[in-house]
C-alpha cells in the first residue's frame, strides 16, 4: 500500500503543476487523475466512479477574471485516492460505496480548501517576481526562466504536501467509519452519487442555455434521442 | 537605422516552447509578467546584440501583464514582431509606450475571447465528453477529455506565435473575433447536446433501467442545480457538500 500512496502524492504534485504553472493540459482534470488512481491502485472502477462525480463538479467551476475557482486538481487527487485507499483490499461492494462517499467528501473539502492555499501561493509569486525583476536589471537574462521554473517547484511540493495532509488525515478518520458504518453509508453513496450528477450536469447547463431557447431544445432532443436508442439497445 | 537583425523560425519554435510555462510565476501584482518576459527572452536575445540594450527591454516585461494562457501566444508573437521592428530604427518603429499601450489593449481582448472560448466553453464541452465516454468506455473517458480539450489548444498555443508574429499588433482581427464567435456557438450547442446525452446514459446505463428512486435522485439534482446556478454565492461545491451532507443525515438510521 505504501508504494500506491506515494504514487498518489506524486499524480497530486503533477496535477499541482498542470492547473496553473505548466501548460493547462488537462491532466490536472479529476476524471484524468481518477484514471491514473485507478491504474495505479489496480482498481479502475472504483476510481472511475468517483472521478466521474467530482468532474463533472470541476466542470462548472471556472476560472475566471479575478476569482479564486475551488482547487479541484487537489480535489480530484484526494478524493479519488482517498476511496481508493480507504476501499484498498475490501472486496464487498458496500465497503467500497462507503469509501466512495467519504472520498468525494473530502476531495470537495480539499478542493475548497485549496481557494486559500493557492491565494497564499499567489502571493509567494510575488516575491518570486519582484526577484525576478531585480536581477533582470541587474543584467540577469536567465532570471524569468529560473523563477517560472521556482513557481512550477513549489506547486509540486504544496499539492504533495497537501495531500499528504488529507491522505493522512481521511485514513486516519475513515478506516473507522467505512469498515463500521458502511451500509448506512453505502446506502448514503447511492442517493448522493446521482444526486451529483444531476446537480453538476445542470450547472454546466444553466451556463450554456441561458436566454437561447433553441440550445434548450437541442438539449431535449439529445435527451430524448440518446434515452430512446438506449432503450431500443436493451430491448 | 541599425542593420535589422530578424527572428528566424528556430527563435519562435524557442518561444514557443516556452508558452507553457506563461503562467508558472502567476501573482497578484504583476499577473503574468515574468511569464511574458520568459517567453519573449530566446527573441529578444536575437534581436539585441547589445547584452545592456537586451537587459532593458527584458526588464521592461517583467511588470504587469494578464490575459488568457493559450491566447496568450498570439500576444506573444505580435509583441516579439514589434520588439523586432523597434530594434531595426526607423521612423515606423514603436517605442516602449507604444508596445505598452499594444500589450495593455491585446492582453485585455485576448483575455474576453480566450476566457469565453476556453474556460466558459471548451473546458466544460471536454469535461463533458470525457464523462460521457467513462460512462462507455471506462478509461477511454480520461483521454476523450484530454483529446477534445488539446487538440485545438495546444494547435493554437504554438501556431499563435506566428500568427502574432506575422500579423503584429492588429492579430486580433475582427476575423477572428468572428471566428471564435462561432466556434463558441457551435462548441456550445455541442456541449449541450452531449449533457443531454449523458442524462440519458445515466438513465439506462446497462440492460436494465436505473431502479425509481436513483432516476428520482438525479432529476432532483438537476432541480437543485438549476435552482442554484443563477448565484454565485454558495458555490457549486458548497452545495453540493450540503447535498451529501442531507444523503448522510436521510439514511442515516
Amino acid at each position: 500500500m505504501s508504494q500506491e500512496l506515494l504514487g498518489t502524492l506524486l499524480v497530486a504534485g503533477l496535477a499541482a503543476v498542470d492547473t496553473v504553472p505548466l501548460g493547462q493540459w488537462m491532466i490536472s482534470q479529476p476524471l484524468v487523475t481518477a484514471v491514473l488512481l485507478g491504474a495505479l491502485w489496480r482498481d479502475p472502477m472504483l476510481g472511475l466512479a468517483g472521478g466521474a462525480v467530482l468532474q463533472v463538479l470541476a466542470a462548472a467551476t471556472l476560472p475566471l477574471g479575478a476569482r479564486t475557482p475551488e482547487d479541484y486538481a487537489a480535489g480530484g487527487v484526494v478524493g479519488t485516492g482517498l476511496a481508493l485507499a480507504l476501499a484498498h483490499g475490501h472486496p464487498f461492494a458496500t465497503t467500497r460505496d462507503a469509501a466512495l462517499l467519504l472520498g468525494v467528501l473530502a476531495g470537495m473539502l480539499a478542493s475548497l480548501g485549496g481557494i486559500p492555499l493557492t491565494r497564499w501561493q499567489r502571493r509567494r509569486n510575488e516575491g518570486l517576481a519582484r526577484w525576478c525583476e531585480g536581477r533582470v536589471a541587474a543584467g540577469d537574462e536567465g532570471a524569468p526562466l529560473r523563477a517560472s521554473w521556482a513557481g512550477v517547484a513549489m506547486a509540486f511540493g504544496l499539492g504533495v504536501v497537501y495531500c499528504a495532509l488529507w491522505l493522512v488525515v481521511g485514513l486516519l478518520a475513515g478506516g473507522r467509519l467505512v469498515s463500521g458504518e458502511s451500509l448506512r453509508l453505502a446506502r448514503a453513496w447511492a442517493l448522493a452519487q446521482p444526486l451529483w450528477m444531476g446537480f453538476g450536469i445542470a450547472q454546466l447547463l444553466h451556463a450554456f442555455l441561458r436566454r437561447r431557447p433553441r440550445r434548450a431544445v437541442l438539449f431535449a432532443v439529445a435527451l430524448m434521442g440518446g434515452w430512446l436508442a438506449r432503450i431500443l439497445e436493451v430491448a | 537605422m541599425r542593420e535589422p537583425r530578424t527572428l528566424r523560425g528556430r527563435d519562435l519554435a524557442r518561444v514557443a516552447a516556452r508558452t507553457p510555462l506563461f503562467q508558472a510565476a502567476w501573482n497578484y501584482e504583476r499577473q503574468q509578467g515574468v511569464g511574458l518576459a520568459c517567453c519573449l527572452q530566446p527573441a529578444l536575445r536575437r534581436i539585441y546584440a547589445d547584452p545592456g540594450e537586451r537587459a532593458e527591454r527584458l526588464a521592461e516585461h517583467v511588470g504587469y501583464f494578464n490575459t488568457q494562457p493559450v491566447l496568450a501566444s498570439l500576444a506573444v508573437g505580435a509583441v516579439a514582431s514589434m520588439e523586432e521592428r523597434r530594434a531595426a530604427g526607423g521612423p515606423d518603429a514603436p517605442d516602449r509606450d507604444e508596445i505598452a499601450r499594444v500589450k495593455t489593449g491585446l492582453g485585455s481582448a485576448l483575455a474576453a475571447s480566450g476566457d469565453a472560448l476556453f474556460w466558459s466553453t471548451l473546458r466544460p464541452l471536454a469535461a463533458c465528453l470525457g464523462v460521457l465516454a467513462a460512462q462507455a468506455w471506462g478509461s477511454w473517458g480520461a483521454w476523450t477529455l484530454l483529446l477534445s480539450y488539446n487538440l485545438g489548444a495546444v494547435t493554437l498555443r504554438v501556431r499563435g506565435v506566428w500568427m502574432g508574429y506575422r500579423a503584429g499588433p492588429g492579430v486580433l482581427s475582427a476575423r477572428l473575433r468572428a471566428r471564435i464567435q462561432s466556434a463558441i456557438g457551435a462548441l456550445s450547442s455541442l456541449a449541450v447536446a452531449s449533457c443531454g446525452l449523458l442524462v440519458a446514459v445515466l438513465l439506462v446505463p446497462g440492460p436494465l433501467l436505473r431502479p425509481l428512486g436513483v432516476q428520482a435522485a438525479l432529476v432532483a439534482g438537476m432541480v437543485a442545480g438549476l435552482a442554484t446556478a443563477a448565484r454565485p454565492r454558495p458555490s457549486a461545491t458548497q452545495w453540493a457538500l450540503v447535498l451529501g451532507g442531507l444523503c448522510v443525515a436521510l439514511t442515516w438510521r
